[in-house]
Order: C-alpha cells, then structure tokens, then sequence
C-alpha cells in the first residue's frame, strides 16, 4: 500500500461502525475513490470535522492494492459547502453536483477540471442569482469531461453550419442541435432559439471565463435547462434524483 | 429445486449457525465477535441466556415512539412530555431518540422535544415527508411553542434540514435558534481548529 496525498470533494459518507466511516470523495489527482476513515465518526482524531457532505480537504489514503476500500488515514478541512443562507435551492444545486460526480465518474479516472468546475460551481451556489448559471456551467462541464459533449456548433443530423433559423431541435440520441430543415417531430420534442444555442456554446466553452458575464432569462433557462436534463438523463440512463427539487 | 441456503454451515448446527448469522448483523459485532457471543450464551446459564431473550422480545413489543414527540417510550407518553415542569412552549429538535438522550444528559434543557425520526438528505432518498416535520407544525400551532431549538447534528445535510423547517415556520410566531458552536470548555485556543475558532467568533456573547 502506497500513500497518497492530494485534494478531494466529499460526495458521500456513510456510518460503518460505532467509530468509523465510508467515505466517497472526488479528487484532484485520482478522480473517484471509496476509502475507510478509521475513527471518522470522532470529534478528535486525524479527520477532527472535515468528514461533511461536499466539504474540499486535503487527504491522506493509503491505495490498496486489491479492490477493497482503500484506508483513509488524514483529511483537513479547506473549505466548507456554505451555500446562500436560507436558499434550500442552493444547497440542492450543491447535492446535484455531488450526485452527478458519484453516478457518472468512475474510480481512479481523474478529471482535474471536473473537480476545479465543482469547485467554481459549489462557490457559484454562495450566491442565489449565479445559481442557476452555475448548475448549467457544471453539467456541460460534466458533460463534455466524460465525452458525452452534444454537438452545439453543426446540424447532428447535416452537419451543416447552425447559423441560420430561428429555432434549433434538440436531437438527444443523435447527439446535438439540428437545423430547421432536419427537424422531424418524432425525434425531436425540444426546441430552442438560437439566442439559447449561442449561449450553449459559450456555456460549454473551453476558452476562459468569459461564460462568467452572461445573463439568462427564464426563457433561456427553461429551454437549456431541458437541453442538459435530456443530455444527462440519457448518459445517466435515468432521470438524476436532485433534478425534481431544482427550478 | 432447493433453496439457497443462507444461513452459513455451523460445526454445531443449524441453530448456532443462525444465532451466529443473527449477532453478526448487529451494527458494531463482527463474525469472530458473533461467534463469541454465541458460545457465550451457549457456556452460561439457561435462565441468563433466555432472559436476554426475553429482553429483547419485551423492548420490541412495548417500546412505541410517544405520539407528541416522538421519542421512545413504554407508556402512552414519553416521561418527558408527561413532566409537568416542563415548559411546553420551548422544544429541542433533535434527529434521533439518542441525541435527545445526550442533550437531557446535559441536565440544562427545561423544554420539551421532537425527535425527527431522520434528517433531510434527498441523496439517501429521505425528504421532508419522511420525517416527522409535519407532526412538529401542527404542535407548534397547537401547542402555542414560542422558540424552536434546533438540535439537529452541525452538518451540512443537519442544517439543511434546520433550514427547511425554519423556513416552513417562517410564517408562524416562533423564534427558532440552534446549538451554539465553538471551541469547548477547558480546551486552548492554540489547538482549536480555524472553523471552530471562525464560529466561535460569529457567535460571540456580550461578557
């Protein structure tokens, strides 16, 4: 067993024993990992408080070799989840991210920018007018870090450019937009305009912040948020729990 | 066809075997402590052991939880709600029967209590319905409650759980507090950590 240390964002902790807990953290440098904290449960001891839902702490675990759990051994807390204070919404939006981590992230695959994406989104959630941003900015973050990206920029079905026509369909089993001319109603139901299509692609984009200074309508909302849960649903095979308590 | 067998081959028999299977499902007893046991309760005397049987039958038919509070109790209503010195209008709000036992322990809690049965944690597929929050208004409509102490566990899934009650009570005439957080008693602010010194610090009181 080899000890190793870096950052991690607690997704999930369950009580194993009278002293001990199972703990499921998302990291930096491993992606996903299920470790023991011996003596997690105790107010003293190498973990003291940092073992909370979605709270950021550097750790120390050993890696086994085998497929058990591996040991976790230290964590110190960086940074708590304080969501938006009296916004239950805020704090929902904080147990989406933590539920899409855990169900679409598979164990030793790190995704570094995936973690700092939850980071930023976690931060955005402080503040109840960014959240709704913050949860699209993560799930096309998501989506496009686990190769599942919908294409925002050519016709699924044409390939050609998505400059013309009011509205687009959005073709989930295809794998993006599709033009005017493509649109069929058996296999598109979601239609967005293209203001909302413009938006998709600075939101999904890789190329700085500047994603950061855009303002979405309701009307934007609405429609990309129907985009990403059809997007997601489908990589996810379900619709994701969290989903029905966010607006 | 036959069946799957669950309970695992014991030397002694069927029976050991499934006294085993049974201790070694408790929280805490693992397979060589279960085995222990068992041969303990096969070693000591007959009365002992059936005693113990007994114990077991006798909490699971007369413990009921008390139809104000919800803690445990053998009667129609725990010991505390009955307490007539007690002061109805104060009630702690606590996640599990065990952390009201901890805080009574404390002996400076005059109020009465509501045990939650739980904490919101949507994740776990535990929502406000699960619990017993609507039980909680309705008695502090009824019971004319002027503060609601939440006691619910400093965590983030304890809070939100906090924060979705005081926000169903937002409405009402109640004042709501929760537990105060901060550095312990006898303890040096030199090994205290930067979040409990940052919430002692928010929570400071006049001196």
């Amino acid at each position: 067993m080899s000890a190793e240390k870096t950052d991690g964002l607690i997704l999930r902790v369950t009580d194993f024993s009278e002293t001990s807990r199972i703990v499921v953290l998302f990291t930096r440098e491993f992606g996903k990992i299920s470790a023991l904290a011996k003596g997690g449960r105790r107010l003293k001891g190498p973990f003291e408080s940092a073992l909370d839902l979605l709270s950021n702490c550097h750790v120390v675990f050993l890696r086994k070799s085998s497929s058990g759990l591996d040991l976790l051994t230290e964590a110190q807390l960086i940074d708590r989840f304080r969501p938006q204070e009296r916004d239950l919404t805020c704090l929902y939006a904080g147990y989406y991210v933590a539920e899409l981590l855990q169900n679409l992230t598979e164990e030793y695959d790190p995704h570094p920018e995936l973690y700092q994406a939850a980071l930023e989104a976690l931060e955005d959630f402080r503040q109840t007018d960014q959240m709704r941003r913050g949860v699209l900015r993560f799930e096309l973050v998501m989506l496009r870090e686990m190769g599942q990206l919908p294409d925002f920029e050519t016709c699924a079905a044409c390939g050609g450019e998505l400059t013309e026509g009011r509205t687009f369909g959005f073709w989930v089993s295809q794998g993006g937009l599709v033009c005017p001319e493509c649109q069929r109603e058996e296999y598109s139901q979601i239609t967005i305009h293209a203001g909302s299509a413009a938006v998709l692609r600075r939101l999904s984009g890789t190329g700085g912040e500047s994603w950061r200074r855009l303002e979405l309508s309701p009307q934007q909302y609405k429609e990309l948020k129907r985009v990403t849960t059809a997007a997601i649903s489908h990589v996810l095979g379900r619709r994701p729990k969290m989903l029905s308590y966010l607006p | 066809m036959a069946r799957f067998q669950v309970a695992a081959q014991h030397p002694y028999g069927p029976s050991v075997g499934q006294l085993v299977d049974r201790l070694a499902a408790l929280p805490g007893i693992g397979r060589k402590s279960a085995e222990r046991l068992a041969q303990h309760l096969l070693g000591c005397d007959e009365a002992e052991a059936l005693a113990l049987a007994q114990a077991i039958q006798d909490v699971r038919h007369n413990v009921k939880h008390c139809p104000n509070c919800f803690n445990l109790t053998e009667d129609a209503e725990c010991e505390i709600c009955r307490d007539s010195r007690r002061d109805p209008q104060v009630v702690c709000v606590v996640e599990q029967p065990k952390d009201l036992l901890v805080i009574e322990a404390t002996g400076v809690f005059q109020g009465q209590y509501h045990v939650l049965g739980g904490r919101i944690s949507p994740l776990s597929g535990v929502g406000p319905d699960d619990l017993n929050i609507a039980a909680l208004v309705r008695r502090v409509r009824k019971q004319g409650v002027r503060e609601i102490v939440m006691g619910t566990n400093p965590t983030l899934e304890g809070d939100g759980t906090a924060l979705y009650i005081s926000n169903l009570l937002a409405d009402d005439n109640v004042r709501i507090t929760r537990l105060a957080r901060g550095i312990a008693s006898g303890s040096v602010l030199e090994f205290a950590n930067r979040e409990m010194l940052a919430d002692a610090m928010k929570g400071r009181q006049a001196f």
